[in-house]
């Protein structure tokens, strides 16, 4: 296949920069020169007396596993020539080596829930039915789906995965502690500076009331939100989200050396904590009531919520936090549902497309979005009454929705489809531990981003760009 | 030294090993063949094929999906030779190993002729010194993860009291590899000092008293007839010990990841993140690191039965 040349054309005349949803739906077909995938025949499970089953693997553990549990449940009742079998396969990083290894040895399931930083891997292992062709055929109405959501599984124009668990960071601050600083606790801070300074209030160091003002985990993702909310590339060009590949990574850009040297200042002079990359460590660090601000994704509210109920302190939310004010925001990541084209029947994509359909209506939303946490990708949704009142029970939910809702879809919030992401995610953690240590910011991110050169040469010239 | 007694109770151990000594015969070796077939065919399938697979994969590259693709010549292990952080991680490794076996085997030799005493309610602290044998990696790994948190573990929190500054038990890279041999030395203790225990407990009574009536007692007796008679436990011990070690993995994963800055990054660890953490499928790259573990564990094996094993006292 070598589409490329006739891709870029369609990509250039969308400017490349702003991919709004509506030109994803006029110009995918356009896009797709030299396509092999074609969606099968609408009728083929209806034309068949087989029950088809789906294989379907997922990284869903807890109450989002008993969640998802029911749904699947609820449409197996439904459709009684259909079988979706759920398999819990681990966390990510062990499901897309599983489906490696299935890849492998030819036996893969029929549909696969794949993590954000996995979509570019997906689309170059050549063996997904992209959701495009499905939408194509049906005229699938794509306008419920929120802008953002979408998105960010848009590449070169075309919808690869259905979004289907979303979640975004935001900032977690200690009430109680505010008030106690002397901050104001309906104001959460917005850029780096303003959350600075309240974080030295709050600390120990300097008498305020919390152990640390301020402690997150080691995380590379919020080195990507960071960059996001700020407006800048985290590849380039164009984040890999034109026609052409991400060649290289350019996530030491001054906005990142900015947040990162600002929180290693922090660190340095105590008014920070330090617990590591284990995002578990640094929530139960916050969780204790010990700590003023916190950075966290929004999946993590319950449990926040709970502690604070029992910890008696009084939790707040606030957007996450920027070099200056901007109408940018953190990149819509979680997972999504890929349908596996090579390999499976027309009618197991098809059962596997009537899922996803399934699952994407807005009254399944409401219950996903109330019994995970996990963003509603359908904007109807929200008005859904059991979203609706439940939202009202929880109002730290809102803010999530609004800093969403805030967010200009754009190549920035995209983010950056690069096949390497995972070891790149890996790489700035351990550019940001040197940081921390006391390590000089543009040298560490630029050295953790000359180091992964190789790599993505190695990986774009495997799969033959 | 009085020690010639034990000669004695070798002899019936001697008639055990007489007949074996004779030449097989043509059936016998045969029939012996056909015993060992069931285990050498579960060798061939989970041990030698692997091995030579392994060896086979650390000379070929991969494509995206971790599929052989194509013969790279030793350019894997010139990479190896090469990389500054593969340098590191073998340091770490044998730092790991030096920061455990050590530690544990010296402790534990210390707790078990403590142990050895006839006290009242001894038993307890027997069982109470053996339990950390009982837990699983994972869940030791989890309680300790707890008291090493910088924010709000125990650890830093007695320090606290004493007016010492917050020590960054594993997310600083000095610190973080002691704070996981700490780890593992607590969880082999239990195990090292079962088997010490139970050679202290095989030594004969009549030895002891033998001693005792020559005029030694307490450190001179440790040290001139328990300890002599404990090395070949000790040589086990610290063989293979110092294996375990080179392979640990669960208490690593769980504690640190290999970080902060792969500074608890140990062989077998990277050997896992290059094939198969963070989407990587480096499965030739991790391959040639597999077979340099392998030739790890037979050089410092060999070493040791070279060296320590001449002097272990065998009665």
């Amino acid at each position: 296949m070598t589409p490329r040349g006739q891709r870029r054309i369609t990509a250039r005349a969308v400017g490349g920069a702003v991919v709004a949803l509506g030109l994803l739906l006029s110009g995918c077909s356009g896009g797709g020169g030299g396509d092999d995938t074609k969606a099968p025949d609408k009728d083929v499970i209806a034309k068949s007396d087989a029950v088809v089953n789906v294989d379907f693997w997922h990284s869903m553990d807890g109450t989002n596993g008993e969640t998802l549990n029911k749904l699947v449940d609820d449409f197996n009742s439904k459709n009684d020539k259909i079988v979706i079998k759920p398999v819990f396969q681990g966390n990510y990083d062990d499901a897309i080596t599983k489906y490696k290894a299935a890849v492998q040895s030819n036996s893969t399931p029929s549909m696969v829930q794949i993590y954000d930083i996995g979509s570019q891997f997906m689309i170059d292992s050549k063996t997904v039915a992209p959701i495009q062709a499905f939408i194509d055929r049906d005229e699938f109405d794509v306008s419920d789906i929120q802008p953002n959501i979408a998105g960010y599984y848009v590449v070169n124009d075309k919808m690869w995965s259905m979004p289907f668990n979303t979640s975004m960071p935001v900032l977690y601050y200690n009430k109680t502690l505010f008030e106690k600083a002397g901050l104001d606790p309906e104001t959460p801070p917005l850029t780096l500076k303003d959350v600075g300074a309240a974080a030295e209030k709050l600390s120990k160091k300097n008498g305020g009331p919390a152990e640390f003002g301020f402690n997150a985990a080691i995380y590379g993702w919020f080195v990507e939100q960071e960059i996001a909310s700020n407006g800048d590339l985290y590849c380039s060009p164009d984040n890999g989200r034109g026609a052409d590949r991400a060649t290289e990574f350019t996530f030491d850009n001054e906005g990142a050396v900015e947040f990162a040297s600002w929180w290693a200042d922090m660190v340095k002079s105590g008014v920070a904590g330090n617990t590591g990359r284990d995002t578990g460590d640094a929530q139960s660090a916050f969780k204790s009531g010990t700590i003023g601000i916190s950075l966290e994704s929004t999946g993590a509210l319950g449990g926040m919520q709970a502690a604070a109920e029992s910890q008696g302190f009084e939790l707040g939310v606030g957007y996450f936090p920027r070099v200056e004010e901007n109408d940018f925001g953190p990149i819509i990541g979680g997972a999504s549902l890929y349908i596996t084209g090579e390999g499976h029947t027309d009618a197991e994509q098809e059962a596997a497309w009537q899922f996803i359909q399934f699952v994407a209506e807005p009254a399944n939303q409401a219950i996903w979005h109330t019994g995970t946490g996990y963003f509603p990708i359908s904007k109807a949704a929200l008005e859904d009454p059991v979203d609706v009142k439940w939202r009202e029970e929880f109002p730290q939910f809102d803010v999530a929705i609004q800093q969403l809702e805030d967010t200009k879809l754009s190549t920035p919030t995209q983010g950056c489809a690069a096949g390497v992401m995972p070891q790149a995610r890996q790489a700035v953690e351990g550019a940001l531990e040197a940081i921390v240590q006391g390590g000089d910011a543009q040298t560490e991110l630029t050295k953790a981003a000359e180091g992964l050169q190789m790599q993505l040469d190695d990986y774009n010239d495997s799969v033959g760009s | 030294m009085t020690v010639s007694s034990p000669e004695s109770t070798r002899s019936d151990s001697l008639d055990l090993t007489e007949p074996a000594q004779r030449a097989p015969s043509k059936r016998g070796t045969i029939s012996s063949w056909l015993y060992l077939v069931p285990a050498l065919v579960v060798f061939a399938v989970f041990m030698f094929y692997p091995l030579g697979r392994s060896f086979v994969l650390s000379f070929q590259g991969n494509d995206i999906m971790g599929r052989p693709a194509g013969f790279v010549g030793v350019s894997h292990y010139a990479r190896l030779i090469q990389d500054p952080s593969f340098h590191r991680v073998l340091w770490n490794t044998f730092a790991f190993v030096l920061l455990t076996v050590i530690p544990v085997v010296a402790l534990s030799l210390f707790l078990s002729l403590l142990l050895h005493q006839r006290l009242r309610g001894i038993q307890f602290f027997r069982t109470a010194f053996a339990s950390p044998f009982a837990f699983s990696v994972a869940t030791a790994s989890v309680i300790f993860a707890v008291m090493f948190n910088q924010a709000t573990g125990v650890l830093n929190g007695i320090l606290g009291v004493f007016g010492i500054d917050r020590v960054g038990w594993l997310t600083d890279p000095s610190v973080a590899l002691i704070s996981i041999a700490l780890t593992t030395v607590w969880m082999q203790i239990g195990y090292n000092l079962l088997v010490l225990s139970s050679g202290l407990g095989s030594v004969p009574d009549d030895l002891i008293e033998a001693a005792r009536l020559d005029g030694a007692g307490g450190w001179r007796l440790q040290r001139n007839i328990l300890i002599p008679l404990l090395t070949p436990q000790l040589f086990f011990l610290i063989v293979t010990g110092t294996i375990h070690s080179l392979q640990s993995f669960g208490q690593i994963h769980i504690l640190t990841r290999g970080g902060p800055q792969n500074s608890t990054t140990t062989l077998v660890y990277s050997i896992y993140e290059q094939a198969f953490a963070y989407s990587n499928s480096n499965f030739g790259y991790a391959s040639a690191q597999a077979v340099v573990l392998l030739f790890v564990v037979i050089l410092i094996t060999l070493a040791q039965f070279g060296v320590l094993e001449r002097k272990v006292f065998y009665r």
